[in-house]
């Protein structure tokens, strides 16, 4: 059946099309279907390339599936299928185009067989996406949604010309590896689409765009936001640059630095993005590593990490939906309210911390036990630093402040029902990952030779866990731990947030007291030339005066001699 | 669902107490464990007795330290960005200014 | 009868002015007038059919051959000018019944119409005359009858204005004057061929370098080149509207024939060139005489005054031409003569019908006016986009050949400036159509007496008008024309 072939993309981008025609049960009925058909031909699907199109002379394959993308459309469709779900009370077109159409080019890039195609995808996944965080339509969002752009349209620029570049050179138009071994044009493309993608993956420096703009999406928005862009990025290394060690190192800095901010950040949706880039540190290891377990590894926390980081956004986004509020300074005690919140965002916190039997552990144990084994001794320190620091900020800090801590007086209710299945639906697939690792393991790209669950593992694991929650708790009660304050803490972003806005200020501050000193000056020369014409112009002005006859006569024979003279001479 | 007024579970101290207590008690049966199970290891640090709960404590308490000190350099106020001119007012604002300033002389 | 049409084209209107004397009633006498000037536009035109035909006319006055007797001497040159003054004289004349009938006395109209006929018959004299010296009687003829003209102002600093121009004028005769006398001294002829056939000889005299200075600043005096113009503003502003009209579509543009008929017809391109820096001289007096005369324009208050400081600086691009010493400048000169004289003399009609009804023509009167005459408004705008040279007018061709003209010796901070120069033309038209078209009307309690000028006033006026915009579009008789006259000039001797 001719439907069955068709790439994952045109169900979402038609399906986005058909919404304002649609209204109430009639548009859900249709957002809920979408991931549902598109998930279910994707899996009907054999691997391979299923179309093939020639656009200006190029032999385009925008629909390519391996093990490697079909992982993650699945993931994009589960994703997809439960934002969906969560966000299925909300009545806004926008928000509902934008996801799909997002969710359309996340599976679109993951699925693209060639550069062009994942270049088109990578543009449409930014400017797609930016609607999800303009629709909270305040100004806060709307510029934070500005900033955002910029960065992704600047990274599908970067990612351009080194696409075009590296076509050139190599001659061929196929996404697979690139790495950073070529050199030359090559070489200088391979580092454009590197940094292309670092950008959407958030390397450090490059990450505020994150930071930034998912906390001030709506509710509803930043579920999707936080499944699909980095997750792209991530495919995209996994496809084009595994086994480059550089990512390791990026990685490893990856899982560190976000947690000291999330310890220290007040906006808990702020917080769980600190905590992605730290999840999306462990894949860029796994990915830098490049052996069949890391990359496995790296897949499948990728996999996990969509559901579980989705999961504590959904929860998230619950207080902030039901509350308003979502700073931990003014949150807490609503377990009292919201207790089934309180346990699906706790069975988010277990996974995303990597207890046993829950997702996080089987595919972080991958990881680290891959840095491990390849001898990366001090990466797999910090690694292991990271894992004690997420549970910190991310396990205990996220469910401790907003449920429990002191009580902040907040009353309210759980949240709707559809984010409650939502979250339901992901939290049940926490566990039954957690629990029956092999149904992720058989989706991977390499063999899986791999058992996490030994005493080994899963003691070592609850020691560090377990004492990284007596540091909280004996930080607490010697009142050391630092107390949630509402602030702003500077980042990357400080530099074009405030040093270049000044710097812009500073340099038009100079640029108008000179424009103004310049204009006074063109000012007074006219005026004075103005004065200057006037006076001898004007009707009283020399050459308009009527002058005495004498004075025409003397002037006659003045230029007559001046004529005689000069002809004789 | 739980009645919104009654005071919650973990409102009574003592609540509070036993749940420390079994977390305590949880601990000690970890280190425990480390001297009785028997470990395949890779690294050679990992047959230190008690080496992943210390790293796991010290770690975490160095972690929320030092952040208590980023918070030192980096903390600002909530709305540190807020106040400041978009490039366009920037601009415009400059120019109004400059203008009026520009008119006052003319006068 | 064909063969005496060179005396014909001078003597009809000469003779034609006595006759006006005995003419009684002064509608007959402009009828007769008119009729005379009729004629002498008739023979010009089959004059210039002639010379386009057969080429250079030459008429021994009472059958005396050139050297002692007096010849009269059309070539394509002296048709182009004959046609221009001849019809433009007519023109003007046409529409200028009412005015005259309202600005000159009655008691004067017979006078005005003589003196007319006169200043007439000099002009076309002096570019029919062969021989120099009846340059000079010509010149006289039309000098002094133009200060008749000019003194009939009702304005009593018409009369000043005219003595000035009479002092001035007089003093420019006497500059030709000595020059023809110095060249009659060293050559011992007054016609022009042969004056242009021998002065080679004797070039390297100081005689003939003199009497070419007071030649060439004598004829720069009647042309009113700046810095010589004074004399013209006041003469211009004061004389009758219709006077006004016809001296400025015609007597300068004569003076402009001179300039090139002396300087290349009788001294030769060769002398020409080797005097002095007169090329470059030339093109920075005429575009001194650009701006400055254009930047008086704008300040001016008197619409008249206005367009007569505008005269001044258009002779400045005729002066451009030919200071550029090229076929192409002196072509370029020479189109502008004729489109100038279009386009002045249908702002100056538009002036005598703003006069006739209005009485004023000082640019605070002027508000409102196109809603009371809007014909006469609406050809006062084309006239002045003609003068700022847009295209589809006759000033645009005109500027387009000389900036070509500039741009082909590679002048083109000449050709820049000359540019900019049209954009002041623009200020000092704009100025008067916001007056017009968009200052509210003050004279809203005398709107009973103002209403659009009368019919003969407006037909010719938009004769004009449509002329400026036919030879804007077609262009090939004034082209044609221009060039088969510029090259004649240089292509030999005359």
């Amino acid at each position: 059946m001719w439907i069955a072939e068709l790439p994952s993309f045109i169900y979402f981008y038609l399906g986005a099309l058909l919404l304002p025609l649609l209204r109430g049960w009639g548009r859900n009925l249709v957002l809920l279907a979408i991931p549902l058909v598109s998930g279910f031909f994707l899996w009907q699907l054999p691997e391979g390339e299923h179309w093939q199109v020639t656009l200006l002379g190029f032999e385009l394959t925008p629909f390519y599936t391996d093990r490697l993308s079909v992982l993650f459309g699945y993931v994009f469709h589960i994703a997809a299928f439960i934002a969906i779900v969560y966000a299925l009370h909300v009545r806004d077109l926008l928000q509902q185009v934008a996801s799909l159409m997002y969710a359309g080019s996340a599976l679109g890039a993951v699925f693209s067989g060639d550069l062009i195609s994942l270049f088109v995808f990578w543009e449409m996944l930014a400017v797609t996406s930016v609607f999800l965080v303009f629709a909270r339509r305040t100004e806060r969002a709307y510029r934070s949604g500005m900033r955002y752009l910029m960065i992704q349209v600047m990274s599908g620029l970067l990612l351009l010309v080194g696409v075009i570049l590296y076509v050139q050179a190599s001659g061929s138009l196929r996404f697979d590896f690139i790495g950073l071994e070529h050199v030359g044009t090559a070489g200088l493309a391979s580092w454009l689409i590197f940094i292309a993608i670092g950008i959407k993956c958030a390397f450090p420096f490059l990450h505020t765009w994150l930071t930034d703009a998912y906390p001030e999406s709506t509710p509803t928005g930043t579920i999707f936001l936080s499944a699909f862009t980095t997750k792209v990025a991530v495919y995209a290394l996994a496809r084009g640059y595994p086994g480059t060690e550089l990512l390791i190192y990026i990685g490893a800095v990856m899982t560190c630095f976000p947690i000291f901010y999330a310890v220290i950040e007040n906006d808990l949706r702020r917080v769980l993005a600190y905590s992605l880039i730290n999840q999306v540190g462990f894949m860029v290891v796994g990915i830098g590593i490049g052996t069949a377990l890391a990359v496995n590894g790296a897949v499948a926390h990728a996999f996990n990490d969509v559901i579980f980081k989705g999961l504590l956004f959904m929860s998230m986004g619950a207080v902030l939906h039901m509350t308003g509020k979502i700073n931990g300074s003014e949150l807490g005690g609503l377990y009292k309210s919201m207790p089934k919140t309180t346990i699906l965002c706790i069975v988010g916190a277990a996974s995303i911390s990597a207890f046993p039997l829950f997702s996080g552990f089987v595919s972080k144990s991958m990881v680290m036990t891959a840095a491990l084994n390849n001898g990366y001794n001090v990466i797999w320190l910090m690694l292991l630093f990271a894992s004690a620091g997420v549970f910190h900020h991310a396990g205990i800090k996220i469910p401790y402040f907003a449920f429990f801590a002191h009580d902040s007086g907040i009353r309210t209710s759980e949240p709707p029902t559809n984010m409650l299945i939502a979250m339901t639906i992901a939290a049940v697939l926490c566990v039954a990952i957690g629990v029956y690792p092999e149904m992720v393991y058989s989706l991977l790209p390499h063999d899986v030779d791999y058992t996490p669950y030994d005493t080994t593992h899963v003691l070592a694991q609850l020691q560090l866990l377990f004492f990284s929650a007596l540091a909280f708790v004996w930080l607490n009660q010697r009142g050391l731990y630092p107390p949630e304050l509402p602030s702003v803490n500077l980042d990357v972003e400080w530099f074009y947030r405030r040093l270049l806005p000044r710097l812009f200020e500073f340099i038009m501050g100079l640029f108008w007291s000179l424009n103004e000193v310049l204009r006074q000056t063109i000012k007074r020369f006219l005026s004075a030339l103005g004065n200057h014409i006037h006076t001898h112009s004007g009707p009283q002005g020399i050459l308009a005066k009527t002058w005495p006859t004498g004075r025409v006569v003397f002037w006659v024979a003045m230029i007559l001699a001046a004529f005689l003279i000069l002809s004789l001479y | 669902m739980m009645n919104s007024d009654s005071p919650g579970f973990f409102d009574k101290p003592a609540n509070v107490k036993r749940v420390l207590r079994v977390f305590y008690a949880c601990c000690a049966l970890l280190l425990i464990m480390d001297v009785v199970i028997h470990r395949h290891v890779v690294h050679p640090w990992e047959t230190l007795i008690g080496f992943y709960p210390l790293y796991g404590f010290l770690g975490c308490v160095v972690l929320v330290l030092l952040a208590k000190v980023m918070r030192k350099v980096l903390m600002r106020d909530e709305d540190f960005y807020d106040h400041q001119p978009r490039v366009v007012d920037l601009v415009t604002d400059k120019k109004d200014g400059a203008e009026s300033e520009a008119s006052d002389v003319d006068r | 009868m064909l063969i005496h049409l060179p005396i014909l084209q001078v003597i009809i209107p000469l003779l034609g002015a006595p006759l006006c004397l005995m003419v009684k009633g002064s509608r007959f006498v402009w009828g007769f007038t008119l009729l005379v000037s009729l004629l002498a536009s008739m023979i010009s035109v089959a004059l210039l059919w002639q010379v386009e035909a057969n080429g250079t006319l030459s008429y021994a006055l009472g059958g005396w051959q050139a050297p002692i007797g007096i010849e009269y001497r059309i070539d394509i040159l002296s048709a182009y000018l004959l046609l221009i003054v001849s019809c433009m004289s007519t023109i003007v004349l046409l529409g200028g019944y009412r005015s005259i009938e309202k600005e000159i006395p009655v008691s004067n109209q017979s006078y005005f119409y003589v003196a007319y006929l006169l200043c007439l018959a000099g002009l076309l004299g002096i570019v029919a005359a062969g021989d120099a010296f009846n340059v000079f009687v010509f010149l006289e003829i039309s000098s002094l009858a133009s200060y008749i003209l000019i003194g009939l102002g009702k304005d009593r600093r018409a009369l000043w204005a005219s003595f000035q121009y009479l002092i001035v004028g007089t003093i420019g005769a006497t500059f030709i004057l000595i020059g023809v006398g110095y060249l009659y001294i060293m050559t011992g002829t007054l016609n022009m061929v042969d004056l242009a056939q021998r002065i080679p000889s004797v070039s390297e005299s100081t005689t003939v370098l003199v009497a070419f200075a007071f030649l060439i600043v004598g004829v720069c005096l009647k042309l009113a080149m700046f810095p010589l113009h004074v004399w013209l503003p006041n003469a211009y502003a004061f004389a009758p509207s219709i006077v006004t009209a016809f001296l400025a579509a015609s007597a300068t543009k004569v003076a402009v024939y001179l300039l090139f008929r002396f300087s290349f017809g009788v001294f030769g391109i060769e002398l020409t060139e080797s005097i002095l820096p007169l090329h470059e001289v030339f093109i920075g007096l005429g575009l001194a005489g650009v701006f400055a005369a254009s930047l008086v324009a704008v300040f001016q208050q008197n619409i008249k005054r206005l367009f007569a400081y505008s005269s001044v600086a258009q002779i400045g691009y005729m002066i451009v031409g030919y200071g550029l010493d090229s076929v192409a400048g002196s072509m370029a000169s020479l189109l502008h003569l004729f489109n100038h004289a279009l386009m002045k003399a249908s702002l100056f009609m538009a002036l005598a019908a703003v006069v006739y009804r209005l009485g004023s023509v000082q640019l605070k009167d002027l508000a409102g006016l196109a809603s009371v005459m809007p014909w006469t408004a609406a050809a006062i705008v084309i006239g002045g986009l003609s003068l700022v040279g847009v295209p589809l007018t006759v000033g645009f061709v005109s500027k387009w050949y000389l900036v070509l003209a500039a741009l082909e010796q590679d002048l083109w901070w000449v050709a820049l400036l000359l540019v900019v120069g049209s954009l002041l033309a623009i200020v000092y038209v704009w100025r008067i159509v916001e007056q017009m078209y968009f200052a509210p009307s003050t004279s809203g309690d005398q709107s009973d007496g103002t209403r659009e000028a009368p019919i003969g006033l407006l037909t010719a006026l938009w004769i004009l008008v449509i002329a400026n915009i036919y030879f804007g579009i077609d262009t090939r008789l004034p082209v044609g024309v221009a060039e088969l006259a510029a090259e004649h000039i240089f292509g030999g001797r005359l």
